[in-house]
């Protein structure tokens, strides 16, 4: 019994498997940052839970397929699959929110739950009309494949890619949240939705934006997992589930929180592969658990 | 009295007319309704948005299929214990959840209550040797003449119908009365000196009781349960028959239940794509048909 405890705890001691774990854990952290950050500032600023943020996400990768499959290999193949991804996102969470969600705001939270479960239904059978019911693949572009050789250990090139896109787009959004006058808005509607109306900011349009942020961040999170997931339409259900998990540890409406949250569950997650092999899915929800007795509102998140 | 008698006499003539099919069907539209209904006591009454009372159908379910498979009790006696067991069983469980939860509001009651029931789910998932992990528990069937459908239904109408008498009585007693003040206003009620905390989880346990009684109703009739019973997408299950029936009647969401079972079977049926169709049915229902089926009162407290 022991034996086997020690024996399996026994790459704890080898630097290279824990720096290997710890990379993967970071970039995979980094992927869940950019759909949980999606989905904890529409929840900031809507008050919606948008369980349709992991069929976004996984819209995200399936247009990448697409777009790659234009030029595959090519790094500008690649990186318009990138943008591409994220301008339809916005798009179509633009067209969302003003199609649907715009309708429910003051309905009872039965209503809203509903909504965008329905959508979880309407758009993941979408995908298969579209796309079809086979898992896809993304070739990664020339430029990233391979390894990186750092501190005599070797990284695969991508992972080290997807941290830093993920570093990138943190302090964008930071920059944007904090540095300009929306982000200013989107902060105060946070807090007070009602006193920023009646300051005279337009908020049914600030909404608009902020849905479609998200759901720009959730297809860019879809197309950047491309090349390292199988992209099928079952990709959506994983991944609501961590953000969800993300988003709640790390306190809802906080960018801070999920970014932080993000990196603690990807590398729990890392790690606990090879700490409890098959459960460590049950660590992440104990985690939350814990949090939601102990901090309710999560780690960065406001009191109700 | 007429009033009744005839939804009763319909009731019990039912599987005289129905084909075994469909009187598998309506074992199905007894359970879920039950599910629906007592879900419903907790939002429509209470006000509270559970988003994992799933994981009470699933804990039900289980709790018959271990209890029918694992015991190693004689089959009669093992099926006799399931609605006890059941009952005892999620109401336990709903006493731990509920204690950690009830006194969190609105939405964030519902997150919580979300993540014990994926806590559950995963449970459910890895704990290969009791509960079959992924491949589920398959192969329950009633003993005897009861594994019929057409004597099964009885047992499952003996079983709804007076727990559904309680619940009705539970909702029209002072008990009840106290619990749609709390909907309304809790600060109010708590300061003419109820223990609100104490009447939620009270609520909230009964609620999921009979939730698990229905989960293993159904496990049995349809002889089987596998984790996707407490698995996200299950959640939204019983808000959508409280929603589509009408939440503040006391039988809507029974009437949900059974329009959206019966939905369920001819639509996928005919199409593989049934989420596609009930998504587009909620959408609709909740922006055309905010009041549900039964619609006719306005909601008091918006």
């Amino acid at each position: 019994m022991i034996d086997s405890v020690v024996q399996q705890l026994a790459w704890v001691q080898n630097p290279v498997v824990v720096a290997r774990q710890l990379l993967a854990g970071v970039s995979n952290g980094m992927l869940l940052f950019l759909i949980s950050a999606g989905l904890s500032l529409i929840f900031g600023v809507l008050r919606i839970i948008n369980f349709a943020h992991g069929v976004l996400f996984m819209f995200g990768a399936f247009l990448a397929v697409s777009l790659v499959g234009l030029a595959p290999g090519t790094t500008g193949g690649f990186v318009s699959a990138l943008i591409g991804a994220s301008a339809g996102l916005a798009v179509l969470g633009a067209l969302l929110e003003i199609g649907l969600l715009r309708r429910i705001y003051r309905s009872p939270h039965e209503y809203q739950l509903l909504l965008t479960f329905a959508l979880v239904f309407i758009l993941g059978d979408v995908a298969k009309l579209i796309w079809g019911r086979e898992d896809n693949s993304v070739v990664t572009p020339q430029l990233l494949t391979g390894s990186t050789h750092a501190f005599g250990v070797t990284f695969p090139t991508y992972r080290l890619f997807l941290i830093a896109v993920g570093v990138a787009v943190a302090v964008a959004l930071w920059l944007v949240l904090h540095r300009t006058r929306w982000g200013i808005f989107v902060r105060a509607a946070t807090m007070d939705r009602g006193m920023l109306s009646a300051l005279g900011v337009n908020t049914r349009w600030l909404f608009t934006a902020v849905f479609a942020l998200g759901a720009a961040l959730a297809g860019l999170g879809g197309a950047l997992a491309a090349p390292i997931v199988a992209v099928g339409p079952g990709l959506h259900v994983q991944v609501i589930i961590d953000a969800f998990v993300v988003v709640v540890i790390g306190g809802m409406g906080s960018v801070l929180g999920a970014l932080a949250a993000s990196l603690l569950v990807g590398v729990v997650n890392a790690f606990g592969i090879l700490a409890v092999p098959g459960a460590a899915v049950v660590l992440t929800f104990a985690i939350m658990a814990v949090v939601l007795i102990v901090r309710p509102h999560g780690l960065f998140g406001t009191p109700e | 009295m007429i009033r009744l008698a005839v939804p009763a006499l319909i009731l019990l003539g039912l599987p005289f007319a129905l084909s075994e099919f469909w009187t598998f069907i309506a074992i199905e539209v007894l359970a879920f309704a039950l599910y629906a209904v007592s879900f419903n006591v907790l939002l429509g009454y209470g006000g509270m948005l559970s988003f994992g009372h799933a994981a009470f159908f699933g804990v039900g379910g289980y709790a018959a299929a271990i209890l029918m498979k694992k015991a190693g009790l004689p089959a009669g006696l093992a099926f006799a214990l399931v609605p006890l067991a059941a009952l005892a069983v999620s109401a336990a469980v709903a006493v731990l959840i509920g204690f950690l939860s009830v006194h969190r509001s609105g939405i964030y009651f519902a997150m919580l209550t979300f993540a014990f029931q994926m806590l559950l789910y995963t449970v459910a998932l890895k704990a290969t040797g009791i509960t079959g992990g992924d491949d589920g528990m398959t192969g329950l069937k009633p003993p005897g003449a009861l594994g019929r459908a057409f004597y099964y239904y009885y047992f499952a109408l003996a079983l709804v119908a007076p727990a559904l008498y309680v619940l009705y009585r539970l909702v029209s007693s002072p008990f009840g009365i106290t619990l749609r003040a709390l909907r309304a206003n809790p600060r109010r009620v708590q300061y003419v000196g109820v223990n609100v905390r104490a009447h939620q989880l009270a609520t909230f346990v009964i609620s999921a009781a009979f939730a698990g009684l229905a989960g293993a109703l159904f496990a049995l009739s349809s002889g089987n349960v596998f984790p996707g019973w407490l698995n996200w997408t299950a959640s939204a299950t019983p808000i959508v028959m409280a929603v589509l029936g009408g939440v503040h009647t006391f039988l809507g969401p029974a009437l949900g239940a059974a329009v959206y079972v019966v939905l369920e079977v001819l639509i996928s049926g005919r199409t593989e794509y049934w989420p596609l169709a009930m998504g587009v049915i909620i959408v609709a229902l909740v922006l055309l048909m905010p009041e549900g089926l039964t619609g006719f009162t306005r909601r008091k407290d918006a």
